[in-house]
């Protein structure tokens, strides 16, 4: 007995041990297992996330509703888990999906998923822009009037304003997205389309152009009520700067450094702003003046 | 048999002096549990690190009042050490025993903080767009919890969340607080100069005088904790003009990418006027601090100031009510804004832009645990706290700011009034890794007079330059880790919006709002930034905020124009 007693203690406390261990079973509807896989995804708990996905996708009829958003979930979280990612698996999940569903709401963003997985590389790495583009190409075609299709989009024009040097990649996107907004004047993407082209034309050498282009992308801004952070000091000053020291449009500076002061007056940036109204002011008078005291009221501070 | 009982006791005495303790432990437990909270009561805890008295009495005489209005409710304070309370929080949340409320941001890196706010914490997002009951019959009647304090509850907000996870009950501000008495004994004033080479004569009086004990007076008590403040609230501001070289993408704020740019780039450097400036500040400020004060602690500085053996010394609110009462029936304190140049100032004064702005930002944030059995009155609990009245009265006790508009503070605080208009540091030389760990290196002898400013730049400056592009380029790639990051995060938003058919639902809303902010124009925003380091600017391209003869002749054509 008294041999015995150190081993009952070691499998009494070995069984504790393994019952912390053990992955819950997977219980509720498919509609409520899915709600707690996402849930673990989105709290880091990548592995239940993926046994969550995985019951489903074992436990549903194939080419279903929650096998689809099983496979979906599945392959989002062996995707982006970090650390523990297979972008291989990813991608074999996100193809079986639009094999079994090719028209499906999931199958577009498993499609913009693929192209975002060429785009998004590791670390260290250069990603290959000719292939990411074609990638969101083979999104923008199967589904152009997609939430995903329009997202992809805006990725890959964005991609031809990386190199600064050449313009004419620059001036290309630019006019994809010209008509872009021409032709889909109710698209949710129009705040990211003309900040985008607001970069083209600033990369062109075209400021009043580039400040008409962020005016339009603060007008189209999509609000997130509840986020603080998401505010309009931030735009109001680049707007602002941008027109005054780029496209000496000192009207649309004004406006801009004004409401800055007015909507937002305790902003770390309205004594800048005030400065400006100041400074823009003594210009005028300097350049009418045919005196030079603009070097003088150059910049924010002498 | 006696024999073989003490056999068996010898055999087994590590097991049983463990079940003895174990069994002595849950019983004191209990007992003191059920003394805590007596069958019948609700009892909700509390943890937090303000070990202040004042703060325990003011959470008590709150706990108190709330006990009247929902009877059988207790409130119980659990007050931990700062230097334990990270591990006191691990070990609670994990094991499923944490306090109801808990005080958040203390003792663990902020990404632990994250993780532990996903997995342990309600968001109190649903509560922000909602009045707050207790503002009931007050001017706050009615207004959304959020738009009642007075930083909007930025603070609260987890951007990596997307939620509201804390209340926050008190604001903190810094300043400069002196021995009247020393002072008028020491130099005749009845109030100390507030401009600053007023300021800078009362020091050196001071610090010419001796004490009984034949030692000389000190103007400034400082130590590596205090140096800080004087620097980001008088001598940061001298940099602000550092804006109009360096902030490339024109947000208002200088970069530690953006700096290093400017630098390698050569449109600035330490000699740069308004960076100069700043270093020739603090050479004379800490010319009356203390010997040696780098090498001691925020405690060794207060026990200068309490022995009068110090006029000054910069602290915020949270010490304000100890030093009170340190200082009781022994010298008069007073509370003074920190000194600034005028703008005929010889040296500063063309770099004089303001004061320092001071954001208003809220502080001493709660948030209640997944795990507590009381959530909604956990949270009712905190809103009461966060109510116009009772936070006036809980930082009144306590010797703080009170987070909510429309509030008053105590006289003592006056001096406190945060400056919401004015300048900051437009130099940003942060860039971690080696270039830091240098900077800190040479900034440090800098600070004790060891080496001039010259010698600051000779030892510094040709480092940064090469050494940093390996430290800036290492932050290029945790910018890419931070895209794959973003990019998993908004996956987790997009399946939650997936859910909602409307694409103009709040969740895809704030989908396309982050996909837009964080991913699309970032990486436009990065790779002109990666030009710049790689080829420089161009030859005749000015600064961020200075004007090209360009764009003026375009401003001399417009007001043609307009008088045609």
């Amino acid at each position: 007995m008294k041999r015995l007693l150190p081993s009952f203690l070691s499998i009494f406390l070995s069984a504790c041990a393994l019952t912390g261990c053990v992955h819950k079973a997977a219980v509720g509807t498919p509609a409520e297992q899915l709600a707690t896989a996402w849930s673990d995804y989105r709290l880091g708990e990548f592995s239940s996330a993926q046994v969550g996905f995985e019951g489903v996708v074992a436990g549903a009829k194939p080419g279903s509703g929650p096998h689809l958003q099983g496979l979906y979930g599945l392959a989002t979280t062996w995707n982006l888990r970090r650390p523990g990612e297979d972008t291989g698996k990813a991608a074999t999940l996100y193809r079986e999906l639009l094999r079994l569903a090719p028209t499906n709401d999931l199958a577009a963003w498993s499609q913009l998923a693929l192209a975002r997985l060429q785009h998004l590389v590791p670390v260290g790495e250069e990603p290959d822009y000719p292939a990411v583009r074609k990638a969101y190409q083979e999104v923008i075609d199967r589904f152009p009037q997609h939430l995903a299709g329009e997202e992809a989009f805006i990725y890959q024009q964005s991609t031809y304003l990386l190199n600064r040097d050449n313009k004419a990649e620059a001036r290309e996107a630019l006019e994809a997205l010209q008509r872009f907004v021409q032709t889909h004047a109710g698209s949710r993407f129009l705040n990211p389309a003309y900040n985008v082209m607001g970069a083209a034309h600033r990369m062109l050498g075209e400021p009043d152009a580039a400040v008409a282009c962020m005016v339009k992308a603060f007008e189209t801004t999509e609000a997130d009520a509840d986020n603080p952070s998401q505010e309009f000091a931030g735009t109001y000053w680049s707007i602002a700067a941008t027109a005054e020291f780029e496209a000496g449009d000192f009207a649309s500076a004004r406006k801009f450094y004004k409401r800055l002061i007015a909507e937002y007056p305790v902003d770390q940036r309205v004594q800048g702003a005030r400065d400006a109204l100041t400074r823009m002011d003594a210009v005028e008078a300097g350049l009418r003046g045919g005196s030079n005291v603009v070097a003088a009221a150059g910049g924010i501070a002498p | 048999m006696i024999r073989r009982l003490w056999q068996g006791l010898r055999a087994y005495f590590a097991l049983l002096v463990v079940i003895a303790v174990f069994a002595w432990s849950a019983i004191y437990i209990r007992l003191h549990r059920t003394q805590e909270s007596p069958p019948g009561t609700t009892t909700l805890r509390l943890g937090h690190w303000q070990l202040e008295t004042s703060v325990r009495d003011a959470f008590n005489t709150l706990a108190a009042e709330y006990e009247k209005t929902h009877p059988g409710v207790r409130i119980v304070q659990d007050a931990v050490p700062e230097s334990t309370y990270g591990q006191w929080v691990s070990t609670q949340l994990m094991g499923g025993t944490a306090p109801d409320i808990m005080e958040l941001s203390l003792g663990l890196p902020y990404q632990i903080w994250l993780s532990y706010y996903n997995r342990y914490f309600v968001p109190m997002t649903p509560y922000v767009n909602r009045p707050n009951p207790y503002n009931v019959g007050t001017d706050l009647e009615g207004v959304p919890l959020r738009n009642t304090y007075k930083d909007g509850m930025r603070t609260s907000y987890i951007d990596e969340m997307q939620e509201y996870i804390n209340i926050p009950l008190a604001q903190f501000g810094v300043r400069i607080f002196y021995n009247r008495d020393l002072l008028r004994r020491l130099t005749g004033l009845e109030q100390a100069p507030l401009e600053y080479r007023a300021f800078l004569d009362v020091c050196r009086r001071i610090g010419e005088q001796k004490d009984p004990q034949g030692r000389n007076y000190i103007a400034i008590a400082g130590s590596a904790y205090h140096v800080g403040m004087w620097e980001s609230m008088m001598a940061d501001p001298l940099t602000y003009g550092g804006l109009k070289r360096v902030d490339f993408n024109r947000d208002g704020v200088a970069g530690n990418d953006e700096t290093f740019v400017a630098f390698k780039s050569g449109r600035v450097d330490l000699h740069y006027p308004p960076y100069a400036a700043k270093f020739k500040m603090m050479w004379e400020l800490t010319e009356h601090f203390q010997t040696g004060y780098t090498g001691l602690t925020r405690d060794e500085a207060v026990m200068l100031f309490a022995q009068q053996r110090a006029v000054f010394m910069s602290t915020g609110t949270w010490d304000a009510r100890s030093l009170q009462q340190q200082a009781k029936g022994r010298f008069d304190i007073g509370v003074m804004e920190f000194p600034m140049p005028t703008k005929d100032d010889p040296e500063f004064g063309p770099f004089m832009q303001g004061r320092v702005y001071e954001r208003p930002q809220s502080g001493f944030p709660f948030g209640v645990t997944r795990t507590s059995q009381h959530v909604d009155l956990a949270i009712d609990f905190l809103l009461f706290l966060a109510s116009k009245k009772q936070n006036q009265h809980l930082n009144q006790i306590i010797g703080w700011i009170p987070a909510i508009q429309g509030t008053e503070m105590d006289p003592l605080l006056k001096a406190f009034e945060p400056h919401l208009v004015g300048v900051y540091s437009g130099m940003n030389l942060q860039l971690g890794g080696e270039t830091w760990i240098k900077w800190m290196q040479v900034y440090s002898l800098f600070q004790v007079r060891q080496i001039t400013f010259e010698q600051l730049i000779a030892a510094f400056e040709p480092f940064y330059k090469e050494r940093g592009l390996l430290d800036f380029l290492e932050i290029q790639k945790d910018w890419r880790r931070g895209m794959q990051i973003n990019e998993q995060f908004l996956a987790g938003i997009r399946a939650r919006a997936l859910a909602v058919a409307n694409p103009a639902s709040p969740d895809w809303v704030k989908y396309r709002a982050l996909t837009a902010s964080r991913m699309v124009m970032p990486e436009i925003d990065h790779a002109g930034q990666m030009r710049l380091v790689e080829k420089g600017p161009a030859p005749d391209a000015v600064g961020p905020y200075e004007y090209s003869s360009n764009v003026l002749a375009r401003v001399k054509a417009r007001l043609t124009a307009e008088r045609r």
